[in-house]
């Protein structure tokens, strides 16, 4: 009996497809657990910091710098652990520059991947493809260093004035390392990631629906408008969260070009505003990870890490659900 | 395509009749679907000339599609377009409103006017909402129902206008259309989410809703049904009172049932125009004999 089920060709090929089921099952479910374990170590590890500051953790302190000084130091000396933190300048920071560098790059390679798909000539796309693909891969590490040897002088001689150094010099002092250089390479990271999702998506969008307008009398332009940008909203929906998804957790680049200051800068300054240091989240835990080795300061790194954990999924979150009313009308992610 | 053993052959009502009638096949053989008691074609009063096809020829790269075509169209009449594939009928419409443009290496030499103006000379835009084009396949966009019909309005208007001022045209192009029945109680019902008759319905209500001088439709049956293919047809016989219609069709009994002119194409050439009953019945040239009667395509 054993040897007929072996020499069976279907049974053969049926325990082969229960076999690379269980095999691919098991690894999925080996991933969540995973993931689980790794959401639920983050958070406890946060917990104490976010025990002992309560709301305030949120808010504004004096001088985060200090904070953290003082942090790391309390497990040096004979005393209670410090866990004193607020962590709103990281939060702004943060929220500032991914907000502005997604808008920014949202726009910009809308228009570009419209071009790219629709009305740039064949030689045009055969060069700008390959381009855009190998810029959205390079390190941020390279762009971090043409920002503090291009634009941070070039913001720090150019753009700042003496009188504008003046006007905030008793609470922040402007060297170029700024917001703005942050909020400028960002984009530059993220929109080519963004054109090439963007353009993929264009692509899709069926030519029946693109002739159905043309023929019925819409120009060009708008008809990749309505029809095109239209049917792709799921793909822009994907490039837009894989690209916050990788603003919001730049460290290194933005270590290296936003000053490294723990302020949060203020938009009451006007203009002086983008020209102000900033230090958003994983480049405050770049900054901070020497420190690990003390207690209190590890625990409140695990706070600043639990936030951007957070945010990702919230982030995964927004996206589904922006994309639930599209579903309605038949156009499919 | 053969015709050994013929369907019968449905008669749609044409102007002044009352009532269908079916035509029972004779069983001849070739072209036996061609019955003695068809209707001369409507009377010439009504038939008002609106295009002019004038030596047209259009090449794509050095291969030549359409070989110095002229024929005319004219409002109240049907006009199809046959002939195996690769003749270059489906060519010839799309030239009519200058889809081919669309294509890069598409070279396009003659004239072709419509109400006495060289279509070169319009804007492309503004010849397609006079020449609106319907599709093989049903190409509803993901909109609603109403958003489909409405999305040609709002594009023509210099100001978006509001909703209640477009319900009256987009109910008037859905009844033009004959689908207004079945979507009346919900406008805001996804169009991708109607039968395919009911799709590509919408699409000519869509094509209507611009109020053209010329509708092409590119064999708009040929992925539905009997049952929607005998709808459409019905709405195409009825709407050749108000606007130029050519139809290109694989299909020569639906040809033969719907149009009043046909255009027989082989291998770019007009090979034959003529009535559809002169066509059909008592065909001029070999080749057009040929292909009636099913020898090849």
């Amino acid at each position: 009996m054993a040897t007929q089920v072996h020499d069976d060709p279907g049974a053969r090929a049926l325990r082969a497809d229960r076999r690379a089921e269980l095999m691919l099952g098991a690894l999925v479910l080996g991933v969540l657990g995973f993931v689980l374990l790794l959401i639920v170590f983050v958070f406890r590890e946060a917990w104490p910091s976010f025990a002992n500051n309560g709301l305030l953790w949120f808010a504004n302190g004096d001088d985060f710098d200090r904070e953290i000084e003082e942090i790391f130091m309390s497990a040096n000396l004979l005393q209670e652990p410090v866990y004193d933190f607020r962590a709103w300048p990281i939060l702004w920071s943060t929220i500032v520059i991914t907000t502005l560098s997604v808008v920014i790059s949202f726009i910009a390679a809308l228009f570009v991947s419209v071009f790219v798909v629709e009305f740039a000539p064949e030689w045009m796309r055969r060069i700008l493809e390959p381009v855009i693909r190998l810029l959205a891969s390079v390190p941020s590490v390279i762009l971090g260093l043409l920002g503090v040897l291009i634009l941070v002088p070039f913001i720090g001689e150019q753009l700042i004035t003496d009188d504008q150094r003046r006007e905030v010099s008793y609470v922040v002092s402007l060297s170029g390392y700024s917001l703005l250089a942050g909020v400028l390479i960002l984009s530059l990271m993220i929109a080519p990631l963004m054109i090439a999702v963007f353009v993929d998506g264009l692509r899709s969008v069926p030519r029946g629906w693109l002739e159905g307008a043309l023929g019925l009398g819409v120009n060009r332009w708008r008809t990749f408008w309505k029809i095109g940008v239209r049917t792709a909203r799921p793909a822009l929906v994907a490039g837009t969260v894989l690209a916050t998804a990788r603003a919001i957790g730049e460290s290194i680049m933005l270590a290296m070009v936003c000053g490294g200051v723990g302020f949060a800068p203020n938009p009451a300054d006007g203009l002086i505003f983008f020209l102000e240091p900033a230090k958003p989240i994983p480049a405050a835990i770049l900054q901070a990870s020497e420190e690990l080795t003390s207690p209190p300061m590890r625990d409140t790194i695990f706070a600043m890490a639990s936030i951007l954990l957070f945010s990702s999924l919230v982030l995964s979150l927004a996206g589904w659900a922006v994309k639930q009313p599209m579903k309605k009308y038949g156009v499919r992610s | 395509m053969g015709f050994l053993s013929p369907p019968p052959v449905r008669k749609l009502p044409l102007a002044g009749e009352d009532t269908a009638r079916v035509v029972e096949p004779n069983g001849n053989g070739a072209s036996s679907f061609v019955s003695s008691g068809r209707r001369a074609v409507a009377s010439t009063s009504l038939a008002v000339d609106r295009m002019q096809v004038e030596e047209l020829s259009i090449a794509y790269g050095s291969k030549l599609a359409v070989d110095s075509v002229s024929l005319p169209i004219r409002q109240g009449e049907v006009l199809a377009l046959i002939g195996p594939s690769g003749c270059g009928k489906t060519t010839l419409l799309r030239s009519l409103n200058r889809l081919t443009e669309l294509t890069k290496t598409a070279s396009l030499k003659g004239r072709i006017t419509l109400d006495g103006d060289d279509t070169a000379t319009f804007e492309p835009t503004s010849l397609r909402r006079r020449v609106t084009m319907v599709f093989q396949q049903p190409n509803p966009f993901p909109m609603s129902v109403f958003d489909n019909v409405a999305f040609v309005l709002r594009e023509q208007a210099s100001r978006r206008p509001r909703k209640r001022e477009l319900k009256g045209a987009v109910e008037d192009a859905l009844r033009r259309a004959g689908l207004w029945d079945e979507v009346k109680h919900d406008l805001a019902h996804p169009a991708l989410r109607l039968s395919g008759g009911q799709q590509q319905r919408l699409c000519i209500a869509r094509a209507l809703a611009a109020n053209p001088e010329v509708l092409l439709l590119d064999e708009p049956c040929s992925a539905l049904d009997p049952q929607s293919t005998q709808v459409i047809e019905d709405l195409i016989v009825q709407l050749r009172e108000e606007v130029a219609v050519v139809i290109v069709t694989h299909n020569l009994q639906q040809a033969y049932r719907i149009a009043d002119y046909v255009a027989f194409m082989y291998l770019g050439e007009l090979v034959e125009y003529g009535p559809a009953e002169q066509v059909f019945g008592a065909p001029k040239q070999e080749r057009t004999r040929e292909y009636v009667s099913g020898a090849f395509g």
